[in-house]
């Protein structure tokens, strides 16, 4: 089971898109930026995933202070490959941002790679 | 006031202290974004801790802030200064981010700085002077934006409510803020009608946020929940302390910034909101003042925690000092009022961010609240957009600008949303100057 929390300006349409998809071994809840670093760091959820209007700075908020650079990526408001999200999952990133106006592209894409992941 | 709002015919003339205010104010905004002080985007804020600590180089801190930038200073800042007449921040501020972070020089940002600032304050009259004479006047067009941006606007509050706390909330603040909106017509025909229910909306919004907090609180001591105890190696307390310890000694250069941007606003050639400028240029400063501090509250928990967390603060601060500055009665005071606001906002950050961290419903209130003004303005501006295609074009112009926009939605938003469908008009506006020329298209009047 990969517990993904979601933040930023578009938290619960990310929530909600992902929620629709009923995919199996994967949890989603709103959160935010402060309380979900303290979770990650302490593995009480596996995946953030923050929106905002650029998809990079605001999105991912405290994240990169308090996860460091490493974990986490942003898409900006460009549109990632799977073969893109699966080679960062590999890598460990945990932290992910992109833009709002491309929610309704990016969040299933990232909900399905992280349920392939875990399957 | 009636229930459209023309802006007044937009000047972009500065005086000679207005035109050199922008231009040191540019320089030392430059110079502070090269210090990796303070950045005016949001977004860029969080990639300044790798870059302070040296694990950024400054081409690639350039190339971020320049990609999160661009869309806004071309798509919402120029066209907005254009058709209002009124500076605005993301004309003026996000590319002095760029270009201090871009200068590999610390004398050199200044300079690049005071640059943007003279194109700005000549380049944009000249650029507004021309395109007033051509036979489409695209820009005189484009002030039928203000009417839908300051009505949608609004609603903000309302679209914040219901997203936070449900339909039945969001519906009694809809009709709470409709009913402000009659009475103010009623009774205070010259005052902007969505000012009170703006002011009613927010208020709502807040109150129930902290209600909610509260009642958890009570809930959580009730079911014996021990409060959590920081413990002295937290890393987030770590973080937030030594970010604000950095800005805290830079202390007398964010007085300065601040008195610049309080006597900008009061100078009344500068609108640090989505919809203030339009205010700015009918000169109704109080309402202005109104609107950007409703504003301030979806924007305050954002930049403290961005802020204390990478050590940048912003340009603009909590953005209270523009419309403080509106209503100040002389620079002078503006300036002291100015640099006084900053001074406390930055003392105060560390205790902010953990006041913050004890209230994860008004955290939540801000982003609601910033996700709603984007969904006014969407349609606000969309809806805008096509008025003023309309104005200039009639079906044609609708026809050029809102295609543009639809392509772009089908191209997966090459430009960002808000900023496609005004972009849209500057362009079919040149279009329809063209196809004027090549005699294909007959200027429709503008009013």
């Amino acid at each position: 089971m990969a517990k993904i929390l979601t933040g930023g300006v578009g938290k619960s349409e990310v929530a909600q898109t992902i929620g629709e998809l009923a995919l199996d071994g994967l949890e989603v809840t709103v959160s935010n930026d402060m309380d979900a670093a303290m979770k990650l760091r302490a593995r009480q959820a596996d995946y953030f995933l923050g929106t905002c209007h650029t998809g990079a700075g605001a999105s991912l908020g405290v994240l990169v202070g308090l996860m460091g650079r490493d974990a986490c990526h942003t898409f900006g408001r460009s549109v990632p490959t799977e073969e893109t999200v699966t080679a960062l999952l590999q890598e460990g990133k945990r932290v992910f941002g992109f833009a709002t106006d491309q929610i309704d592209v990016v969040a299933p894409l990232m909900a399905r790679a992280i349920a392939n992941r875990t399957a | 006031m009636s229930t459209t709002l023309a802006a007044a015919s937009a000047g972009l003339d500065f005086t000679t202290a207005q035109k050199l205010l922008v231009i040191a104010l540019c320089a030392l905004t430059a110079y502070i974004s090269h210090m990796a002080l303070a950045v005016f985007n949001d977004g860029a804020r969080p990639f300044m801790l790798d870059f302070i600590h040296g694990r950024t180089t400054r081409n690639a801190m350039t190339a971020v802030a320049f990609g999160l930038s661009a869309g806004f200073i071309f798509g919402l800042g120029a066209p907005m200064a254009l058709s209002s007449g009124v500076l605005n921040p993301w004309l003026v501020f996000l590319p002095t981010d760029i270009l201090g972070i871009l200068s590999p020089k610390k004398w050199l940002a200044p300079i690049l700085g005071a640059a943007w600032g003279a194109v700005v304050v000549f380049g944009l009259s000249g650029a507004n002077r021309v395109a007033h004479e051509l036979p489409v006047d695209f820009l005189t067009a484009m002030q039928q934006m203000s009417t839908p941006i300051l009505f949608l606007f609004t609603l903000f509050p309302v679209l914040a409510i219901t997203k936070q706390f449900g339909r039945l909330r969001g519906g009694i603040a809809g009709v709470v803020e409709l009913a402000m909106v009659l009475l103010t017509m009623k009774l205070w025909p010259d005052l902007f009608a969505g000012a009170l229910a703006m002011a009613a909306g927010v208020l709502m919004l807040i109150g129930f946020a902290v209600v909610r907090d509260l009642k958890q609180r009570r809930a959580d001591r009730q079911a014996g929940v021990a409060e959590p105890v920081p413990d002295a190696d937290d890393p987030m307390a770590s973080l937030f302390s030594a970010s604000a310890a950095r800005l805290r000694k830079h202390l007398p250069v964010f007085m300065v910034l601040g008195a610049g941007l309080a006597v900008l606003g009061q100078m009344h050639i500068f609108g640090g909101g989505e919809a203030t400028s339009f205010l700015i240029a009918k000169g109704q400063y109080a309402e202005a003042a109104q609107v950007d501090l409703y504003r301030v509250f979806g924007f305050i928990p954002l930049i403290a925690t961005t802020a204390l967390a990478s050590g940048a603060y912003g340009i603009a601060g909590f953005t209270l000092v523009a419309p403080l500055g509106y209503l100040m009665p002389n620079p002078w005071v503006a300036a002291v009022v100015g640099a006084l606001v900053f001074a406390g906002e930055v003392l105060a950050l560390s205790y902010i961010g953990k006041w913050l961290g004890k209230l994860p419903s008004v955290r939540d209130s801000s982003e609601h609240l910033r996700n709603a003004i984007s969904n006014t303005l969407d349609l606000a501006i969309l809806f805008g957009s096509l008025m003023a295609a309309n104005a200039m074009g009639g079906g044609l112009g609708i026809l050029i600008v809102g295609g543009l926009f639809l392509l772009n939605e089908a191209m997966g938003r090459v430009v960002v949303r808000m900023a496609a469908a005004p972009a849209a008009v500057l362009v079919g506006g040149i279009l329809l100057n063209v196809l004027y020329w090549l005699d294909l298209f007959t200027p429709v009047k503008v009013a």
